[in-house]
């Protein structure tokens, strides 16, 4: 009979109890993914820093599992530690990606209508290039929200602001996004 | 009113091609390829005893002994007494002595194995 899965909870308790490393590896490889994913997010698709920061935001939550408790889920947890991380990191650096030649332009389909997975391609090819225009606070509120399908709660407590601040950033995040991609949408 | 529905259009699409992006990313999982391994070799090493605590650990289980004796001396005498008259009573032999002395042993044992599961 197989057993029944060991959940967050438990794998926590054993790294606080006996600094059980591979309840914590397997941690680790449970929310990977999803942590990695939403740094590469943020960063803009740049992969190797947000395995950089992925990698410290899970030292980081070793170092610090035993604050956590429990209020939120241990993935929004490790969200808000990557979060804190892709900000600590864009102050050092002090520089945010700034948008490339020409990306002022409104974004639009191909010219091809015959091609509806390339049309597909396109729109998530301009998708991305509109998000990286975003303001940082709005884009991590669109991540967080959309990608990592959080509530407008965990979001706020993701990002450390109220649930009012969230949603103001996501409205004006939409505002954008509908300007940029003023060629793609139901009327083109 | 036709601005407005128009405004409604693209508020919804807008928020159907963000959900659909966002669960083709969500439904792409990303391969461990050797990241957790990275994670846990980075981890800080495991905090060690330091080297004056195991002699100060045995000398308070002596000075606790001590103690004891001192503060119960009718049955620590008492006890003593027992042991040896026990001892008296059965004739000693080479084999006694062996068994007593690995009976000895194996609850020295346990007792230290138990303190260092303690630490």
């Amino acid at each position: 009979m197989p057993s029944a899965p060991v959940s967050d909870a438990q794998l926590i308790a054993r790294v606080l109890v006996q600094d059980d490393r591979h309840a914590f590896g397997e941690l680790v490889r449970r929310h990977q993914s999803a942590v990695r994913s939403s740094l590469r997010r943020l960063t803009g698709g740049n992969h190797a820093l947000a395995d950089d920061l992925a990698q410290e935001t899970f030292l980081l939550a070793y170092r610090n599992l035993r604050s956590f408790r429990q209020e939120a889920k241990f993935s929004t947890w490790l969200f808000r530690i990557a979060y804190n991380a892709f900000l600590a990191d864009a102050r050092k650096m002090k520089e945010l990606p700034l948008p490339e030649e020409g990306e002022d332009r409104e974004l639009a389909p191909p010219e091809d209508p015959a091609a509806p997975l390339a049309r597909s391609a396109a729109l998530n090819v301009d998708l991305e290039r509109a998000m990286a225009t975003l303001s940082e606070p709005e884009r991590a509120a669109i991540v967080q929200c959309y990608h990592n399908d959080l509530s407008h709660e965990e979001a706020a407590y993701v990002l450390g602001c109220p649930v009012g601040t969230v949603k103001t950033h996501i409205l004006r995040a939409k505002q954008k996004l509908k300007a940029r991609l003023a060629g793609w949408g139901p009327e083109s | 009113m036709m601005a407005g529905d128009a405004m409604d259009r693209r508020d919804d699409w807008l928020e159907c091609t963000l959900r659909a992006e966002a669960a083709d990313q969500g439904a792409q999982y990303l391969a461990d390829d050797g990241f957790t391994a990275r994670v846990l070799v980075h981890l800080p090493p495991p905090a060690a005893l330091p080297a004056w605590r195991r002699p100060a650990l045995i000398l308070l289980w002596l000075v606790a002994a001590g103690a004891a004796v001192a503060a119960l001396p009718d049955l620590a005498y008492d006890l003593f007494r027992s042991l040896v008259a026990a001892v008296v009573v059965v004739p000693l032999t080479l084999s006694r002595i062996m068994i007593a002395l690995a009976v000895l042993a194996a609850l020295a044992w346990s007792a230290i194995v138990y303190v260092m599961r303690e630490e």
